[in-house]
């Protein structure tokens, strides 16, 4: 018997009002994979996390991860399976907490024992040292204050991991770091990732697989080493790729 | 005699520029010796967040925040003395001369007033114009940055605007005056891949037709080796080299190497990326 995809996605269809926002969207996850979803903004790719994140009630097809079929409103137990990084980390900690209590409120929630080992924990893992426990996430930079949203949602031990645009508001050598911290971490827990991007380069670094979607579709789905070569089939593909790759290291120093 | 004098003269001048924030515990030195001169091209100050590179555009134009402190040994647009002048000159200066474009377009345009009025309220500021005129003139703008039904996007507030329609509405506005440098602090990093590609065609194509001089401010080095002349690579304060955009892959730096060397390239995967090793060096002396 083939195992189930870690994350399945039927004819996933999303309108807010009278915007039809995503269309018969379908792709499947491997377990342990990472997978890619690039596009402009407006393409709806924020919006497939935020649905199998849970953080959007109104979509219908169907979902599954693993076994497991998504609820509309998802139990609690759901969100010890499956996490989210959010884009922005000057906006997705609490200012008023200190780091500690950001930490620990996932674990509360959860009632999961040894709350202190564990914290202690998920800071080491993410390459912070205790000391910025009892600090506040103003007294962070950029970088550290990923690491944080990183270790917040690595502190329960989820088997899925929802990134959306994890880097984009951090600089090109605090990335490099994120990036490879994200590697190790999915090599030592076997995690399936699924990371929202508009920058192809950095999903070409973190994924096999990639989608890229335009209005609401995704319009072409293909692994990252094929698109490297062939440069895509559809036209928006190419646009993407081109403009990719204006900004990037061997099309613009390489032709010079 | 002076004014021949003057013509002649670099757009901008710079020698020994030194920003300080006085705190109560110490003082931070933002930039630490910094000299350039700006003819009519394209120049790149890049680095990561915290090397003083948008302190030197802020410089320039007297923006820098309280407690900071501004000193060089000259700072000059076209030979006219920055530091000489009084608060009025400089502020006639700002926008008519020497303009700003931010990086956030979200945080930079007044949230209550219509796009299309703040345009044509930075050419008031300047200019002696009636308001259709001027009315007239920021719809011309909005052309010019390549927005295509002006007269609709005019009465939009900045809210109902994209990102890369806002980021061309604060060029359309900071370009109103026809300045002749224009100081583009990170203008594109908040922007996707292919309107990134668009709104620097923009900028390119009004800085070669107007002959303005660039300072573009930007930690994305493949981006300032393609679209720039020459380039600066600051850290903490300091020029670590200056070099011609083309020999960027070449800078004999090795802060300039490893800024290259940890970015993803699709075409060239690799396991890891390499990660900066700060030598303490390079921010001492």
């Amino acid at each position: 018997m083939p195992t189930l995809p870690a994350i399945s996605v039927t004819d996933l269809n999303v309108s807010f009002g009278a915007a039809h926002v995503l269309r018969d969207v379908s792709f499947s996850v491997a377990n342990g994979e990472s997978f890619g979803l690039v596009g402009e903004s407006g393409s709806g790719k924020s919006t497939v996390l935020r649905v199998l994140s849970g953080l959007n009630p109104v979509w219908s097809g169907d979902i599954a991860f693993g076994e497991t079929v998504h609820a509309k409103k998802p139990a609690k137990s759901f969100f010890r399976q499956v996490q989210m990084v959010f884009q922005d980390p000057f906006a997705s900690l609490h200012p008023r907490m200190t780091i500690d209590g950001i930490l620990a409120e996932p674990l509360a929630i959860h009632g999961i024992d040894r709350p202190d080992e564990r914290i202690a924990g998920a800071l080491r893992d993410v390459g912070l040292d205790e000391g910025f426990r009892f600090r506040y996430p103003h007294q962070l930079s950029g970088g550290q204050r990923q690491r944080v949203a990183i270790a917040r949602a690595l502190a329960l031990e989820p088997s899925v991991l929802l990134l959306d645009e994890p880097t984009s508001a951090l600089d090109v050598s605090i990335q490099a770091e994120v990036l490879n911290l994200l590697q190790d971490i999915k090599q030592q827990r076997n995690l399936t990732m699924v990371i929202v991007s508009h920058n192809l380069a950095v999903v070409g670094h973190m994924c096999n697989r990639v989608a890229v979607m335009n209005g609401g579709k995704i319009v072409e789905e293909t692994d990252i080493a094929s698109l490297r070569e062939t440069g895509g089939r559809e036209i928006y593909t190419r646009e993407l790729l081109a403009a990719s790759r204006r900004v990037s290291l061997s099309a613009t120093l390489g032709a010079a | 005699m002076t004014n021949d004098m003057a013509s002649d003269a670099p757009l901008i001048e710079v020698k020994n520029l030194a920003v300080r924030f006085h705190t109560p515990t110490r003082i931070v030195e933002a930039v630490r010796g910094l000299s350039f001169t700006l003819g009519r091209e394209k120049l790149a100050i890049v680095g990561e967040s915290g090397s003083g590179k948008s302190m030197t555009g802020r410089a320039i134009l007297d923006l820098v925040p309280w407690p900071g402190e501004v000193s060089a040994q000259r700072l000059a647009y076209r030979g006219r003395d920055l530091q000489a002048m009084k608060p009025q000159e400089r502020r006639g200066l700002r926008g008519k001369h020497i303009s700003m474009v931010m990086q956030d377009p979200k945080f930079s345009l007044n949230p209550v007033m219509t796009v299309g009025k703040q345009i044509a309220e930075a050419y008031r500021v300047h200019t002696r114009v009636s308001a259709a005129e001027a009315r007239e003139r920021a719809l011309a703008m909005l052309e010019a940055v390549q927005i295509r039904e002006p007269a609709r996007v005019f009465d939009l507030y900045p809210h109902e605007v994209s990102g890369g329609m806002g980021q061309r509405v604060m060029i359309a506005m900071m370009l109103i005056g026809e300045p002749d440098v224009l100081i583009a602090d990170e203008p594109t990093s908040a922007l996707d891949v292919t309107v990134q590609a668009q709104i620097l065609d923009i900028l390119e194509r009004l800085v070669t037709d107007r002959g303005m001089g660039l300072i573009f401010i930007s930690h994305d080095l493949p981006l300032v080796a393609a679209f720039c002349d020459r380039v600066i690579v600051m850290y903490a304060g300091r020029v670590m080299e200056t070099l011609d955009a083309k020999d960027l892959r070449h800078g004999k730096h090795p802060y300039t190497q490893g800024l290259l060397g940890c970015l993803p390239d699709l075409d060239h995967p690799r396991q890891r990326l390499a990660v900066l090793d700060r030598d303490p060096a390079w921010a001492g002396g």
